[in-house]
């Protein structure tokens, strides 16, 4: 093959994966879905971007974001913003870590002063000189009088039943349903990795006793377990809750694979090599074992992600849902499935929106897989 | 190979008392009996608990004990097979999963059975038009299914053939129509198999993604393999080579998958059940959990475990018959 | 000379993508007259068992792309020749043994299962199959045949799996028999085994034999000629003993030198210098 010879894993992994049009669809989608939730208040916002209105000009949209949307549109930026700037900055590593703290620091701090601003104005009605409105014009917990109406320019995706605008609701509600994707994969990662790791490293009656806690817990129903969990606590309703519950009952795939992988590592000998250099336990399986492991476990990860979206999605249908004030995807359509025999969109849209991130997290795990697994590779 | 089999059935003892012990303790620490111990009932719990009621929850419970003997006490109890009465209706929590068990296990076995014969040739079709449009077309379609939640599909499907909106053609709930007493056996049975085409539907389309890409990747390990180039050599046929020495190989490892799919079969009964209001363990357990009817809750949670934990064991002992390089050794 | 074998004209054979191919064989040509027993030595990659597989058309196309040349076996053309008759040549004419023998037979099926199937596919006039399949079983020595018939391959030993392969070759009487590394994944006593298997199957029958090797070590009292390929092409052909004793190319003679021999001190171990050849 005419393969560089000289790239690195994670190169090798990228230009195998970049062959695959719809794994790499579906990855530049996921992206986007995480955007617009990321500005969703400046999509779908009935307060103004830009008005001006008595001589003076203001941004409305920014006295409608909550201390927590401040936070993350702030820090997720910093964050990137340290990153792009590590080489520079941390050519002297003292004088960079203490910029980087101080910068943080005093970011945070201001942070902490952000108060939620409670406007209630509608700049769509309110007069002003000029005004740039969101695409959306609505926000989505907004009633209009127009209840149950079909897409139009006005509402893109139609209307509710009590008249909220279902495009901004999708646009909001993207937020819950990523977020449970994501959070719920990150503790199913973290018990996984660290389960298969002891498993995988220990053995013996370490991996005895993990093996048969893994079996147990392969032998509930997921969403059985979760709708006992949740049934049965008081603590109904709770996004939280609800993350940690999916993220608890769905390790056991990772588990598996990080055993198996530290099992079939194990025996080869750099890890032997590292400890014979004085390496301990935990640096033998954080440094040397565990990125060995990486794809695959990226792999499982993003399926797990589109099986969490999905469960929520029947625990919405079932009752057992968040009533968060952005309901999730699945909320909306299970919200809407009592009048699917009339208002088609209140079902259609979001589901549309749900299927396309779905598909898009199953197909980046399926190019992945491909891209990572050396045994299906064309010889 | 008798003593692979042996020591597999070992090894289903702790993951024997792992399950009960896991149901244990799901039910003990649940806030809601922290809260029944104080006396008090679930804020939202709906219903409230009679005296006698609570009394013998505390009792079944061993609520009042400490865990290690209430543990013990309760395990007794499940070999006697008794899994304590509904606090609904007082029926024994048995009599009431032994009902309803056989509609549940008839619609995830069709399920099952349709899921590997759709899924299977089409796996087989993707690899051996592997990378071409085939493939793609059957990757994208199975995902496709996938990703649809079931209540949406049983919703779609119920609005275009059984609601009378636009086609129909099924009944749209139930496992028999109201007159099905008074029926004659095939004509009881066929209107038994149109109440269940929707439910198996809703309940195949699901596994057929994981299904087919493992078909896909065990035929495509298989495709690879120096055997082949043996079969080819002695001047066996193309169709020969692939579906009698490649399947046969390829086959091994899917027969075992059935297993894997029983956890998200049983989960997805709980939607279809309820769904289209068919009365098995799903929805039984669904009502239950609503009804926070504790005894019926561990009882279905515990068979269900057992039959998935089975299903592994039939797995793992299939494998074995299957396989001649683990049944010679 | 009367009409060889087979005949093999300018064969071309390329991997890879089109705009930048690699070239596995490169203009090779070479005959073998029936019974003649041809060494074809060189080292892994110089495309000596591309070529033995490239007899019957056994590569996969793609990756393979067939580019050019000419294979002719008892005078029909085998590059343009249909599926059907193709499969008649395979197993029935020219017969293979391959490196591995342990990956080579199917382990979900009997021993016996795989040699019937080649008896079945191109002797259906036989009536007793059984007593065929232990008659070739008995011929590459392996004792109590009809009670090994049932075995799986992973039963066996390696040289034992390599045994059931030569049976399973000869069980149509092939007029050529391609062993493609026969011996490099068994261990040293057990390649002596089926080298002299070979050989004396050889004296047996009157059967062709194209053994494809990268031990010159093999090839001294073997074969009656030798073919040197590297990097894709012929270096240098001719009987066995005039290239042994006068090898013309580089390449030859480090090959010859590889081999270590018994009763000389050797301080380490050859390694061929390419920058010396070409």
């Amino acid at each position: 093959m005419n393969a560089p010879v000289d790239e690195s894993y994670s190169q090798r992994l990228a230009r195998r994966f970049s062959r695959d049009a719809l794994a790499l669809t579906g990855f530049w989608l996921i992206i986007l879905a995480f955007v617009l939730a990321a500005l969703a208040p400046f999509l779908a916002n009935n307060h103004a971007i830009v008005r001006v209105a008595d001589g003076q000009i203001s941004f409305p949209v920014l006295r409608s974001l909550e201390p927590i949307e401040w936070r993350f549109l702030i820090n997720v930026p910093l964050a990137g913003l340290i990153y792009a700037l590590r080489r520079p900055l941390f050519r002297n590593p003292q004088r960079g870590g203490l910029i980087v703290a101080v910068v943080v620091i005093v970011v945070q701090i201001a942070l902490a002063f952000v108060q939620p601003y409670n406007d209630v104005t509608n700049d769509r009605t309110r007069p002003a000189t000029f005004k740039l409105m969101p695409l959306i014009a609505w926000s989505p917990l907004e009633s209009s009088p127009d209840a149950l109406v079909g897409p139009s320019w006005n509402h893109l995706c139609g209307t509710d039943s009590t008249g909220r605008d279902v495009a901004a609701r999708i646009l909001h509600g993207a937020r819950t349903s990523l977020a449970i994707g994501f959070v719920s994969q990150v503790i199913a990662l973290g018990v996984g990795v660290t389960f298969g790791a002891l498993a995988g490293y220990y053995r013996r009656w370490v991996d005895m006793v993990i093996c048969r806690f893994i079996e147990v817990m392969e032998c509930f129903p997921s969403l059985l377990l979760i709708l006992v969990i949740i049934g049965l606590s008081d603590s109904q309703n709770n996004m939280i809750v609800i993350m940690a519950v999916i993220g608890l009952t769905g390790w056991t795939g990772t588990a598996r694979l990080v055993r198996g992988e530290f099992l079939r590592l194990g025996g080869q000998s750099f890890p032997q090599a590292a400890q014979a250099l004085g390496a301990g336990d935990l640096r033998v399986i954080l440094r040397h074992l565990l990125p060995n492991s990486l794809g695959p476990i990226l792999v499982t990860a993003t399926f797990g992600v589109a099986s969490a979206i999905l469960l929520e999605s029947s625990l919405s249908f079932l009752g057992f849902g968040m009533q968060a004030p952005t309901p999730s995807w699945g909320d909306l359509i299970s919200e809407g499935r009592r009048f699917i025999d009339f208002a088609w969109w209140l079902v259609f849209f979001p589901g549309v929106v749900m299927l396309v991130t779905i598909m898009s997290y199953n197909f980046v795990g399926e190019g992945l897989r491909d891209a990572v697994d050396p045994r299906l590779q064309v010889k | 190979m008798t003593t692979y089999i042996l020591r597999r059935l070992l090894l289903v003892i702790p993951t024997l008392f792992g399950i009960t012990l896991l149901t244990f303790l799901l039910i003990r620490l649940a806030p809601g009996n922290a809260a029944l111990i104080k006396g008090q009932t679930g804020e939202n719990g709906g219903h409230a608990m009679t005296a006698e009621v609570r009394e013998q929850t505390i009792k079944l419970y061993g609520l009042d004990k400490d865990p290690l003997t209430a543990y013990g006490d309760w395990l007794v109890k499940l070999a006697h097979l008794d899994f304590g009465q509904s606090l609904v209706d007082h029926r024994p929590v048995l009599t009431k999963i032994r009902e309803r068990i056989g509609l549940s296990v008839s619609l995830t076995g069709s399920a099952l059975v349709l899921s590997y014969l759709i899924a299977v040739p089409v796996g087989i079709a993707a690899a051996l038009r592997r990378g071409q449009r085939t493939d793609r077309m059957i990757s994208f379609v199975v995902f496709l299914l996938y990703s649809i939640p079931t209540f949406v599909a049983a919703l779609v499907l119920i609005l275009l053939v059984a609601g009378g909106d636009y086609l129909n053609l099924l009944p749209m709930y139930g496992a028999n129509s109201i007159d099905a007493s008074e029926m004659s056996g095939p004509a009881w049975a066929w209107d038994r198999i149109k109440h269940m085409i929707l439910p198996v539907i809703c309940l195949t389309y699901g596994s057929l993604a994981s299904i087919s890409r493992y078909t896909r990747v065990s035929m495509l390990e298989v495709l690879g393999q120096d055997f082949l180039r043996t079969a080819r050599a002695k001047g066996l046929s193309e169709r020969r080579v692939i579906f009698s020495q490649a399947l046969r190989n390829a086959l091994i490892p899917i027969v075992t998958v059935f297993a894997m799919e029983l956890p998200a079969l049983i989960g997805g009964t709980i939607i279809v059940e309820e769904i289209f209001t068919l009365p098995g363990m799903g929805q039984l357990v669904f009502q239950s959990i609503e009804a926070r009817d504790q005894f019926v809750i561990m009882g279905v949670v515990t068979i269900s475990a057992f039959v998935t934990l089975f299903g592994y064991l039939m797995a793992d002992i299939l494998y074995v018959l299957v396989d001649p390089r683990i049944r010679f050794e | 000379m009367s009409a060889p074998l087979l005949r093999v004209e300018n064969l071309g054979i390329e991997f890879g993508p089109a705009d930048a191919p690699v070239k596995a064989v490169d203009g090779v040509s070479f005959a073998m007259a029936a019974g003649e027993t041809l060494a074809v030595v060189g080292e892994s990659g110089s495309g000596k068992s591309v070529t033995a597989l490239a007899l019957t058309r056994l590569l996969a196309t793609p990756p393979a792309r067939y580019v050019s040349g000419a294979i002719q076996f008892q005078g029909r053309e085998v590059m343009t020749m249909p599926a059907p008759e193709l499969r008649a040549l395979r197993g029935k004419q020219i017969a293979y043994i391959f490196q591995e023998p342990s990956s080579s037979l199917n382990p979900v099926f009997t021993i016996g299962y795989q040699i019937r199937e080649a008896i079945e596919q191109h002797r259906p006039e036989v009536r007793d199959v059984r007593g065929e399949i232990v008659r070739a079983l008995d011929l590459v020595g392996i004792r109590d045949a009809a009670t090994r018939l049932g075995d799986y391959p992973h039963q066996l030993s390696g040289g034992m799996q390599q045994r059931v392969m030569i049976a399973m070759a000869l069980a149509c009487q092939p007029n050529l028999l391609v062993a493609d590394e026969p011996t490099t994944a068994l261990d040293v006593t057990i390649q002596k085994q089926i080298m002299d298997l070979l050989r004396e199957l050889k004296s047996k029958t009157n059967m062709a034999i194209l053994l494809i090797t990268h031990n010159f070590g093999l090839v001294s009292d073997f074969a009656d000629r030798v073919v040197v390929m590297f990097r894709g092409k012929i270096v240098e052909s001719g009987p066995t003993a005039e290239v042994l004793r006068h090898p013309q190319h580089p390449y030859t003679r480090a090959l010859i030198e590889c081999v270590p021999k018994l009763g000389q001190k050797q301080r380490r171990l050859k390694v061929i210098d390419y920058a010396g050849i070409n």
